[in-house]
């Protein structure tokens, strides 16, 4: 009985992240890494996974503190919990990815300020237990990284042809090709409109499902 | 005393968390330290091996301070593209830096032995416009500048791109970065070879 | 006279050139979310400006007199938001001992400065772009503060006959704002290459 209401409140939890309560889409959160990194699949997927990464971590090392916290430096704690989390995923990023660590630059820092990750420390870790903190973490975070993926794949396609640096549509040039890319996308112009789009269609969407 | 107290019990968790989270970061930086610093090295070697194929190590040389003009300078740190056994140098390779058109570009730039032909420049790192100022990592633009004369270059609009000297035909569309990347070398170049004379590395002219 | 010009420079392009909301991305959530009104923008902008400078210059000095000196490069994120959060609180109390009427129309927007991403960035930026004096981090990140309230200043003029529009159900709100802040940052890469 006990293990039933678990895994259903798991389930739940973990579809949240992805959907109804989608960090980008619908709550508006993190949008400053999303128009950031989202001109390549590539850096998007280092991203989102930096970001699991970090959330895992800090909601985990949160939930844990929980009964221990006091309320007015609740705030500095997972403060300084995230800022510790996001310093060994970039000294990661710089040791074993150093190209994508270069492309990310200070986008992989500004985690820290991300407001996905201290919103859910704050309303989900600090009142949770471990388990349902962690599905949580993953659940907004895959929600977070499937999101980023979406709009650069949609934005790399169109502005080069390419996804994930293979070649999808056939560029016009010297072998032949119909292709023209539409160099805006990847400039901050396809950035904050294709984004806009984006969220107008999740609107339009939840309207068509509500009413 | 009590006042200390008072502070100890409301943050004591904020005290052993700061001392636990700076011990986990002190560990993580002393693993991968070495790794980073060599991941940093390998970027501007392996670039500049390629612009210097007959170099077999590169030796640092003691940072020069440069004036670039217009207020700025640079400190600069030389490398001695020497040949082995008997330590020959076949040439000089250095980064430099400026802005282009969407941000800083950042170049390694490798000289002949005598600091009078430029053996070309390769890309560190930038940030410009896909398919326009990032031609500049493109052969078209590149290959000008290998075997140009160490001196100030002029970039032009329309020309010879394949005949090599100080003038060096733009990118079509990219007019700002190609200018950021002539800028770059000629700010660059005068002012290191002086303080490579000064140091006496080089000998001052005929 | 030179360092003047680079200053000159410097802020100049901060403000157009490199503007922190158009070509790096930063501050976008308070961007989308208190461009509503003019004299709201404006003030949101004083404030963010305040704090940014206050923020750029104590974490360059920190940078460059403490964790470079002591080797402690590995604590600059850490050190660099908890400065920004002492900043903030910093301003926070002084702006409620002394214009309780502005504290109270900011309300819950104050204490969110600590998570705009635009002073961690240019913080972080500063130290990218390798500063060198400490004047000179100073006019940069005044320039971002200035940069960050000009747009968000021209994004409220926009909302705000925006609001006579007939925009279409599904894109009212933020994705109407963020196409109108892409056909800004169109507007604004005309600057690019202004300043080398």
């Amino acid at each position: 009985m006990a293990a039933e209401g678990m895994t259903t409140r798991t389930s739940r939890t973990f579809v949240a992240g992805l959907w109804h309560e989608n960090p980008v889409l619908r709550l508006l959160l993190g949008m400053c890494p999303t128009l950031a990194v989202t001109a390549a699949v590539k850096p998007a997927l280092t991203m989102g996974l930096s970001v699991i990464f970090v959330l895992v971590c800090s909601n985990v090392a949160v939930s844990l503190m929980r009964h221990l916290l006091k309320p007015h430096l609740r705030i500095l704690m997972f403060t300084l919990t995230i800022a510790t989390f996001v310093t060994i995923a970039d000294l990661y990023l710089k040791a074993f990815l150093p190209e994508m660590s270069e492309r990310l630059g200070p986008y992989i820092p500004l985690i820290i300020v991300n407001c996905v990750i201290i919103c859910r420390a704050e309303t989900c870790a600090s009142k949770n237990g471990l388990w349902i903190s962690l599905v949580d973490a993953v659940g907004m975070g895959l929600g977070f990284t499937l999101t980023l993926c979406v709009l650069a794949a949609i934005r790399e396609l169109l502005g080069t042809g390419m996804i994930f640096e293979k070649p999808i549509l056939p560029v016009a040039g010297p072998q032949g090709g119909w292709f023209v890319p539409w160099t805006a996308m990847i400039l901050p112009v396809g950035a904050f409109i294709t984004l806009g789009l984006l969220l107008g269609g999740v609107n339009l969407i939840t309207r068509r499902t509500k009413g | 005393m009590g006042k200390v107290r008072f502070f100890l019990r409301e943050s004591w968790l904020l005290i052993v968390a700061s001392g636990a989270f700076g011990l986990l970061l002190a560990v993580t930086n002393a693993a991968w330290q070495d790794r980073i610093e060599a991941n940093r090295r390998h970027k501007f070697e392996s670039r500049a091996a390629a612009l210097v194929p007959q170099a077999e190590t590169f030796v640092e040389m003691d940072p020069i301070r440069v004036e670039l003009g217009g207020g700025k300078t640079d400190t600069v740190q030389v490398r001695k593209a020497v040949r082995e056994p008997d330590q020959t140098c076949v040439g000089w390779a250095f980064a430099a830096k400026g802005s282009g058109f969407a941000d800083k570009i950042e170049l390694v730039l490798a000289v002949d032995a005598a600091f009078e032909t430029l053996r070309g420049f390769a890309v560190l790192s930038s940030n410009e416009t896909p398919g326009f100022g990032d031609k500049i990592k493109n052969a078209y633009f590149q290959d000008q500048f290998k075997g140009a004369p160490a001196a100030v270059l002029t970039l032009v609009k329309t020309g010879e791109p394949t005949q090599i000297d100080d003038q060096i035909v733009a990118i079509t569309g990219a007019t700002v970065s190609s200018e950021a990347v002539v800028h770059i070398i000629n700010a660059y170049v005068g002012a290191v070879r002086d303080a490579m004379q000064d140091k006496g590395w080089i000998n001052d002219g005929r | 006279m030179e360092t003047l010009q680079v200053l000159v420079l410097g802020f100049l392009s901060i403000v157009i050139v490199n503007n922190l909301v158009f070509t790096k991305f930063l501050g976008i959530c308070p961007y989308l979310g208190v461009s509503g009104r003019i004299d709201m923008a404006f003030g949101m902008g004083c404030a963010v400006t305040f704090v940014v400078t206050l923020a750029g210059t104590l974490t360059w000095m920190i940078d460059h007199w403490v964790l470079r000196v002591l080797g402690l490069e590995v604590m600059m994120y850490v050190c660099f938001i908890l400065v920004i959060a002492g900043a903030v609180q910093l301003v926070e109390m002084y702006v409620r001992k002394f214009f309780p009427a502005l504290y109270e129309s900011f309300g819950i927007f104050l204490p969110l400065i600590t998570t705009n991403c635009a002073i961690l960035g240019l913080c972080l930026f500063l130290n990218l772009w390798d500063t060198r004096r400490l004047i000179e981090a100073v006019v940069l990140s005044f320039g971002a503060g200035v940069g960050f309230t000009m747009a968000i200043c021209i994004m409220a003029g926009i909302r705000e006959t925006l609001q006579l529009a007939d925009v279409p159900a599904c894109l009212r709100g933020a994705p109407i704002t963020l196409i109108t802040a892409g056909l800004l940052s169109l507007a604004f890469m005309g600057f690019a290459g202004m300043i080398r």
